[in-house]
């Protein structure tokens, strides 16, 4: 019988690994955390843990907690997007049910529910609806394909109180849900320990956020792809290790002044999703123009803490807090003024000085607030901002090449623009 | 067909020139979340945007991308280019993504400086339908109310609230009424007409609407029945806001008699019950829980089961379904229904369309095809 899908991938996960470990070996830490989410999702069963699906600002803490294995639905389109032949099978199935204009991330995960690749049936599917009005398709139908418990939250359109108010009483029926799925009343103790390891695992992911500010940044743009994980593992403490290392990297290379590029010539903002079908063209940029990727807006992430460790309502605010900061939840699902708050504020933090929206076209309400924000960026920085339209998960939409050539012929503009500023 | 009642489809009508012409306000409308009651309880005429007979969208394709749902980008264009110079308020819903950006890129348009005498509110529309969130929708509402009654210098008292909600249900009652004459095997109504009339709903008092429609219904039955289609269609999909779209299924034989549009029964239907607590709350119940559009999550087999039990209804020969190039909502919903209508042995065609009617022709094409295709299944007996 063949391997199943998330079979496959942490097979593959196992092979870098092997890789990495003769040709990197003091970066094994990249790689352990990599292991450790796909092993836990794949072993799930074998361990008698029950798997539950995940999507966006599901409590992660919270199924832990209940000793349950989440696993964010999204990872298999990111983790999917290196390679376009194995993503374009899942893209062109989901292709023949929905338009192909839909976002690459829903038609992957639809394409993976309906090819049967996917294991046995996870034991719930917890979703929301957010982030976009692509998985407010996808989600429900999936949930009723999978067949499985489940539970759908409705994020508030804006982070208000209120919002904020509305989004912990759901919580608090996912307690209810998590309980009667697992026969079990959660154990406070258990989930304050893991409370604890999440609180650790923002305050290291807001202090590698603040590495990223220093001139030259210490870190490379590819970590960013990689920090994507962090909301799915919050609590767990192999996202924790991972995090300590980096961050001692970052630190170590910050106090000696170097940075992740030899000459670090340009600090460079993406302002929509991360490119995972390319996610070389980070690695290119630095070595072809110095010009790192200091942040962008899907990775900039301010974790939010959990501020009491056994007031439930505190708690479930909390939680609610955390969701609402989560990536394109921050900036893109609400109101135009979240989204620009966001870009001014990696603009402005991260002392960006190139400016790219290296847009997703499944993204389209981004899209649709792209003049809002890089008049902005215009206006309050000065810099005028490159406009590319990508397919994040289908590398088919545009080769490397075409890429390449596009952000060649605005770099040397940039260049050109900041030797006449000189002047 | 009444005159009056075809005038009031016009973006810019009579009745919208009068009410200015009276000193009143007119408060544009995005999406079918916003309870129309509420803007009429302060003394205002709530105006459904849309984007009829657009004709290009630079500046909407320029703001929002052509990456975008090209009625939203038409929409935008109308408020650029001062098409609707004459609303005075603008109200959304987070209905959908495209719909709120609508909003969002008005605000930031900079070329209308008198913009600050705008009223601008943008209300949320939970997407799930539970206790918990029609009490945060009513909420929502309740800031609504406010916001217009600070604006406006009114008080929108529950008295006034309920009469509105009388007001509305009899112009839902009347639509209702309006689409029972599509019933008969000879209907006296073209389903362009129809969406002429609805579209006057969105765009008129409803006190003006309610009487033109009621004089209306009262002398159809003495109407000639239109012309025999060869096949009963019914249409579903993205906001369909141009009865060209229909004039020319119509005119190659498809007799569109009933829908489930957001411009059509998803409109004005199901009626909002008094009786369920205070004025707000029964609309927010009302409100969010019709199936109204696929944006709802918890809605979606409703929709689907809304949309069979109508094509039985009306007996529909054929579905077109009926999807903006970009609308994400209706993007998917295939997933939904596709089975449940084989099941049901219905035919359905999918068409992509853009608001900008360029591409007509392929659309008779495959208008004609998919009713020759009908013709042949159901042997041509149906409409002789």
């Amino acid at each position: 019988m063949s391997e199943h899908l998330i079979g496959t991938i942490s097979n593959q996960v196992d092979s870098i690994i092997k890789h990495a470990e003769k040709k990197y070996p003091e970066q094994m830490w990249m790689f352990d955390v990599q292991k450790a989410s796909w092993d836990a999702v794949y072993h799930a069963h074998d361990e008698g843990k029950r798997l539950i699906y995940v999507g966006a600002c599901a409590p992660v803490e919270l199924i832990y907690a209940f000793d349950c294995v989440p696993f964010v639905l999204d990872m298999i389109p990111t983790r999917l997007a290196s390679t376009p032949d194995v993503a374009a099978k899942y893209i062109d199935l989901a292709e023949q049910y929905i338009a192909p204009t839909m976002c690459g991330i829903d038609k992957v995960d639809i394409g993976a529910i309906l090819s049967g690749d996917m294991p046995d049936k996870p034991d719930a599917f917890i979703y929301s609806t957010v982030p976009c009005d692509n998985s407010r398709t996808a989600y429900p139908f999936i949930a009723e394909r999978l067949g499985c418990p489940s539970y759908c939250m409705d994020a508030p359109f804006s982070k208000s109180e209120r919002g904020y108010r509305y989004m912990a009483e759901q919580y608090k029926e996912i307690i209810t849900f998590l309980e009667k799925l697992t026969g079990t009343k959660l154990d406070w103790d258990k989930f304050r320990e893991i409370m604890i390891i999440s609180n650790k695992t923002n305050e290291l992911m807001n202090k590698i956020a603040d590495l990223r500010k220093i001139i030259p940044c210490p870190l490379p743009g590819r970590l960013l792809v990689l920090n994507e994980m962090i909301p799915g593992m919050t609590g767990h403490p192999a996202m924790l290790a991972y995090l300590e290392a980096q961050y001692e990297l970052g630190q170590k290379l910050a106090s000696e002044g170097v940075g992740a590029v030899k000459k670090e010539n340009y600090r460079v903002s993406w302002l929509q999703n991360m490119l995972w079908s390319n996610v070389g063209i980070l690695d290119w940029m630095e070595r072809q123009f110095g010009a790192i990727l200091v942040m962008d807006a899907f990775g900039y992430q301010r974790g939010h803490l959990f501020t009491d460790l056994d007031d439930l309502d505190t708690v479930c605010i909390d939680l609610a807090k955390k969701g609402l900061a989560l990536p394109m939840i921050h900036g893109a699902a609400g109101p135009v003024e979240d989204y620009i708050d966001l870009v001014e504020n990696t603009m402005a933090d991260y002392k960006a000085n190139v400016s790219m929206f290296i847009g997703h076209v499944g993204c389209k309400h981004t899209w649709a607030a792209a003049k809002i924000i890089t008049d902005l960026i215009q206006e309050k920085f000065g810099i005028p901002t490159l406009y590319l339209d990508v397919d994040a998960t289908d590398g088919r939409y545009k080769k490397t090449d075409e890429i390449k050539a596009i952000i060649t012929e605005y770099m040397e503009t940039i260049a050109g623009y900041k030797e006449s500023a000189a002047n | 067909m009444n005159e009056t009642l075809i005038d009031g489809s016009e973006l810019k009508n009579s009745a919208v020139e009068a009410w200015k012409a009276d000193g009143g306000k007119v408060v544009g409308t995005i999406c079918c979340h916003v309870p129309e009651e509420i803007i009429h309880a302060a003394g205002m005429l709530p105006y459904r945007l849309r984007a009829t007979g657009v004709t290009e969208t630079s500046e909407g394709d320029a703001w929002m991308s052509p990456f975008t749902c090209s009625y939203a980008r038409g929409c935008l264009q109308y408020l650029i280019d001062g098409t609707f110079a004459f609303i005075d308020g603008l109200v959304a819903s987070d209905g959908c993504l495209m719909a709120g950006r609508i909003y969002d890129n008005w605000k930031y348009v900079d070329i209308n400086k008198d913009k600050e005498e705008i009223f601008f509110q943008q209300i949320a529309a939970p997407r799930t339908f539970t206790p918990k969130s029609i009490e945060y929708y009513r909420e929502h509402l309740e800031t609504l109310r406010q916001g217009l009654e600070v604006w406006g210098g009114v008080k929108i008292t529950e008295e006034k609230l309920r009469a509105s909600v009388q007001l509305y249900n009899e112009t839902r009652r009347l639509i209702r009424e309006l689409y029972e004459l599509s019933k008969s095997d000879t209907p006296v109504l073209s389903g362009e007409e129809r969406l002429r009339i609805i579209l006057a709903a969105s765009s008129t008092p409803k006190e003006k609407f309610n009487e033109q429609l009621r004089a209306f219904l009262a002398t159809a039955g003495s109407r000639k029945p239109v012309a025999a289609g060869r096949a009963r269609i019914m249409l579903v999909g993205s906001a369909l806001d141009d009865p060209e779209y229909i004039r020319i299924i119509e005119e190659k034989g498809g007799l569109v008699v009933t829908d489930a549009l957001c411009f059509g029964t998803r409109y004005l239907w199901e009626p909002v019950e008094p009786e369920e607590g205070d004025a707000l709350t029964a609309i927010a119940k009302s409100y969010l829980g019709r199936p109204v559009c696929p944006r709802m999550v918890d809605l979606h087999n409703e929709f689907r089961d809304f949309m069979i039990g109508m094509a039985k209804d009306y007996r529909v020969d054929g579905i077109i379904y009926s999807r903006v190039k970009y609308c994400e909502v209706w993007g998917g919903e295939g997933l939904y229904f596709n089975e449940q209508l084989q099941e049901e042995n219905i035919p359905q065609i999918l068409l992509e369309r853009e608001e900008i009617m360029t591409s007509s022709g392929q659309l008779a094409v495959r208008a004609e095809a998919f009713i020759e295709m009908i013709e042949k299944q159901v042997g041509g007996k149906i409409h002789e």
